[in-house]
């Protein structure tokens, strides 16, 4: 089987299933009857394929990791109690997504957890070694110069408003298409995409505000004005 | 929050322009979007303003793979936690407590029939000793019709009350 991964391949003589011939579709699709009719080893494939992604989606959504874990935790045993009653008619992922996002949200509100808000500036030093990075185009060097970007960005990341955090962190950071996140969030694709340009464009707001400091925010509004 | 939003471009435009800062367009909308950006300055400023964010987002790195270590952990946590084995339904606690009624009313229907068995079969032998007693002469107890007839038979049953009594 010079095609199938590893993982899927091993769990695949477990659960019996002729994965060579099968498109990925097709091949979830099996692992889902399989795991509705309680074939654990097909479950357990199925988390293996998309607790990545769902770990992606609640850290753009709760920002702890401590908490990540134990959400994501949380959504693959909902998952299992009512994988019975999932129809198959969307795809196993959307509605995995579905849950995903509604378990995020319960936690939320059920702890009274506020999101991650950064009360201390960013140093100058910080500010203009971002600055370096992206305009000069260069590479990201070293494990510390990663953390100090990650916590650049997580920073301006907070300024911004809890939707546009994580439409920019599931479509840039961890590669989510603009279709998926329409079915994630229940929008239509074109308002994805305008959303998501909007957010791209407050972002750019802080990042300016931050790198050039003689810049008023929303300086690019101008022509807005002057279409006024 | 989006009414507070100040953008240069176009209303009609922001999505085209989504897709041209994320390398996600081609055929007809590119040419749409290039003859529009000709004559409109703001999207064309809207497009500066926003086209390095791709590479700034793009710094950071993507979670981590929680590795196959999660996926044991979830699944050990399937097979010794009985409440996720168990599916419970929207009907589960109605069935659960019909099951309750059903156990109580057979309990009760049960005692019922048992009381009244009972009932039934202790009837007729009580009505039997009734009667053997009544065949038997009471050799013992004074017989409240006889009259006595002399004053040592009346002495006798006072002095026969009085020990009664005591």
């Amino acid at each position: 089987m010079p095609d199938v991964p590893k993982n899927v391949a091993a769990s695949a003589s477990t659960v019996a299933i002729p994965l060579s011939r099968r498109s990925k579709g097709e091949e979830e699709r099996d692992l889902v009857r399989l795991a509705q009719n309680g074939t654990e080893a097909a479950f357990e494939e199925l988390i293996r394929r998309h607790q990545q992604r769902v770990f992606a989606l609640v850290g753009s959504i709760l920002r702890r990791r401590e908490d990540v874990e134990d959400v994501a935790q949380q959504v693959f045993l909902k998952v299992f109690i009512s994988i019975k009653r999932f129809d198959l008619r969307s795809a196993f992922s959307t509605w995995l997504y579905k849950i995903t996002v509604n378990e995020c949200w319960d936690y939320l509100r059920k702890k009274k957890v506020r999101p991650l808000v950064y009360e201390a500036d960013l140093s100058e030093e910080q500010v203009s070694r971002l600055d370096g990075i992206v305009s000069a185009d260069r590479p990201v060097t070293g494990a510390s110069e990663q953390a100090e970007i990650k916590e650049t960005l997580d920073w301006m990341l907070a300024k911004l408003p809890e939707q546009d955090q994580q439409l920019l962190i599931l479509k840039e950071m961890e590669g989510f298409s603009v279709q998926e996140l329409a079915e994630v969030l229940g929008l239509n694709v074109n308002t994805v995409k305008v959303r998501l340009f909007r957010a791209r464009s407050r972002l750019m707001d802080v990042y300016r505000r931050r790198t050039s400091p003689g810049t008023k925010p929303g300086a690019h509004s101008a022509s807005a004005e002057r279409k006024r | 929050m989006d009414r507070k939003y100040e953008s240069p471009a176009c209303k009609g435009y922001e999505a085209l322009l989504e897709d041209s800062v994320s390398g996600e367009i081609g055929g007809s909308d590119a040419v749409r979007l290039s003859e529009h950006l000709k004559s409109c300055p703001g999207c064309r400023e809207a497009r500066e303003h926003v086209a390095p964010s791709s590479r700034l987002l793009r710094l950071a790195e993507a979670s981590a793979d929680p590795g196959p270590g999660f996926a044991r952990d979830v699944m050990a946590r399937i097979r010794t936690d009985k409440d996720v084995r168990v599916e419970r339904g929207f009907w589960q606690p109605l069935v659960s407590m019909g099951w309750r009624f059903a156990a109580t009313a057979t309990v009760a229907l049960a005692l019922l029939v048992a009381y009244d068995t009972t009932s039934h079969v202790q009837q007729p032998a009580q009505e039997t000793a009734t009667l053997e007693a009544a065949r038997i002469p009471d050799v013992f107890s004074p017989d409240p019709a006889r009259v006595p007839s002399s004053r040592d038979e009346v002495l006798m049953m006072v002095a026969e009350n009085e020990h009664g009594k005591h």
